[in-house]
């Protein structure tokens, strides 16, 4: 194992959502062991813990572990310590993002618009969240992937599995941000309320 | 028996046949739904890129102050991102009566309140729990007789709580397709991860996980796989073909709501009532079954 080096696990701790849960964490690799997508992880679950113990900063936010979790959950379940590992995992990719780091690029660019329609809509548009995404890359790109997913888009709309018109804003949107921003606020790493 | 059915953003659209096939099985059955009025998204698995997590529950408990003002009927969840972003939230502002201040701060911005006492359940849940089999099985007109069901439950459906369910071996979904008439085929993969919300951008690592649960339904005996989620459907449906291309394989599987197979072992119209052109796949053994 490698050594102990408290400064990052104490800005783990402070900063990032359900931080302080790895502190019971005993190594046992359960969760690792569980993970459906560990094998294409750079470190699975258990060593992305190690690292932070040992300090390893750079290492632990540029992984792309903490990007391709798919909240299946199966750790969370499984860990005997019960450690809620898929909200560390997220909070950790949270706090990468914000500080600068990729992670992971292409769910970070889904991950955006996704929250960005919500934040406005308060709902998501499931025409207009592809788009989006396919776009946010360029014009090229966003044309590529339009053309790519021609023939998914289709056949959803020819089996009816589309909504024709667009998702609009609910009528508490303004209220909602309001409640968001706040949110945000009072959050952990937050400005404060 | 009254409830809120929280629509999320996919059963007008994507999951479509869920939501036209539900609607009349519940009818058949007694259910009564309401929408919340005015409810806004769950946040799915995705949301904590752009937010943090007390926005998230915020974001939830608006929903959950809602229902809770409009009537306080459980709120019923067909989607299982859905139910697991609502059921968390509820589960952890209950635990923590600080962190419920917290959240109750965030609401009064827009001059709402939650105090805790709705329910957030899974489809499944209540059509075991509330309904049961007994009375579906009373309900079937045209047993499907012979169908070979691999019922997928995905990951997120029974997580992380084990409600009403096992989370490592759960059997509710099978039972509910042996009381409709139909062999309920059990596959070892059944709750495995269908890649979720990484459907447009990790289509590689989504199609890889496909595969290993199609394969393993259909190498168990399935004629088509039964799900209670939109996700799950859509990754397990759609992505065939790319699966295909990816792996060498040919799944030409169907991939039903479990309400699709109630819907037609009620003797529904298999359109209307089923909703079975709105699958991409034809369920023909289905549609065999429930004309037999
Ligand atoms: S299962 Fe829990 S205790 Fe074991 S390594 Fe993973 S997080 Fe740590
Ligand atoms: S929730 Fe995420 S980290 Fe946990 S087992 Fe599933 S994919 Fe892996």
């Amino acid at each position: 194992m490698a050594n102990y080096d408290p400064s990052f696990a104490r800005e783990v701790f402070q900063n990032v959502d359900f931080g302080e849960e790895i502190k019971m964490c005993m190594q046992c690799g359960v969760c690792a062991a569980s993970c459906p997508l560990s094998t294409e992880m750079d470190y699975p679950p258990r060593q992305v813990f190690t690292l932070i113990r040992a300090g390893k900063r750079e290492e632990v936010l540029n992984c792309n572990s903490i990007m391709l979790c798919t909240s299946c959950y199966t750790c969370k379940v499984r860990c005997p310590r019960k450690i809620p590992v898929v909200d560390v995992m997220h909070g950790l990719a949270h706090y990468a993002l914000k500080q600068g780091f990729v992670p992971r690029r292409q769910p970070a660019v889904f991950g955006r618009e996704f929250w960005a329609q919500v934040y406005k809509l308060g709902r998501i548009d499931e025409k207009d969240l592809p788009r989006r995404y396919f776009f946010s890359e360029g014009l090229v790109a966003g044309i590529k992937g339009t053309l790519d997913f021609m023939d998914v888009g289709l056949r959803m709309l020819l089996h009816k599995r589309m909504k024709l018109l667009p998702e609009r804003k609910i009528k508490g949107i303004q209220s909602l941000r309001k409640m968001l921003d706040k949110a945000e606020r009072m959050g952990k790493g937050g400005a404060g309320a | 028996m009254k409830y809120f059915l929280y629509w999320g953003c996919s059963l007008e659209g994507s999951g479509k046949n869920y939501l036209a096939s539900l609607e009349p099985v519940a009818e058949v059955l007694g259910m009564e739904f309401e929408e919340i009025e005015d409810w806004n998204c769950c946040g799915a698995s995705i949301s904590y890129v752009g937010a943090g997590d007390l926005a998230i529950k915020v974001l939830n408990a608006r929903n959950l102050a809602l229902a809770e003002a409009e009537g306080s009927y459980d709120i019923v969840a067909p989607c299982s991102s859905c139910y697991i972003q609502m059921n968390k939230v509820n589960h952890e502002i209950g635990e923590d009566p600080e962190l419920a201040s917290k959240v109750n701060a965030c609401l009064a911005e827009g001059g709402l309140k939650y105090s805790g006492k709705i329910r957030v359940r899974h489809l499944l849940d209540v059509l075991y729990n509330d309904v049961g089999p007994e009375k579906i099985r009373e309900k079937v007109q045209k047993p499907l007789t012979g169908l070979k069901v691999g019922g997928y439950v995905g990951c997120q459906s029974v997580r992380p709580y084990g409600e009403y369910d096992s989370v490592e071996k759960p059997t509710i979904q099978d039972e509910l397709i042996q009381a409709i008439g139909a062999d309920a085929v059990p596959f070892p993969n059944k709750m495995k991860c269908c890649g979720s919300g990484i459907f447009l951008s990790e289509i590689d690592l989504c199609l890889t996980l496909v595969k290993n649960i199609l394969g393993d339904a259909v190498a168990h005996g399935a004629q088509l796989v039964s799900t209670v989620c939109p996700m799950c459907a859509m990754n397990l449906e759609l992505y065939q073909d790319r699966v295909n291309k990816a792996h060498g394989t040919d799944f030409d599987v169907p991939v039903v709501y479990l309400t699709q197979l109630m819907a037609a072992a009620f003797g529904l119209d298999l359109k209307r009532g089923a909703a079975l052109d709105c699958n991409i796949i034809p369920p023909e053994g289905l549609i065999k079954a429930a004309m037999g």
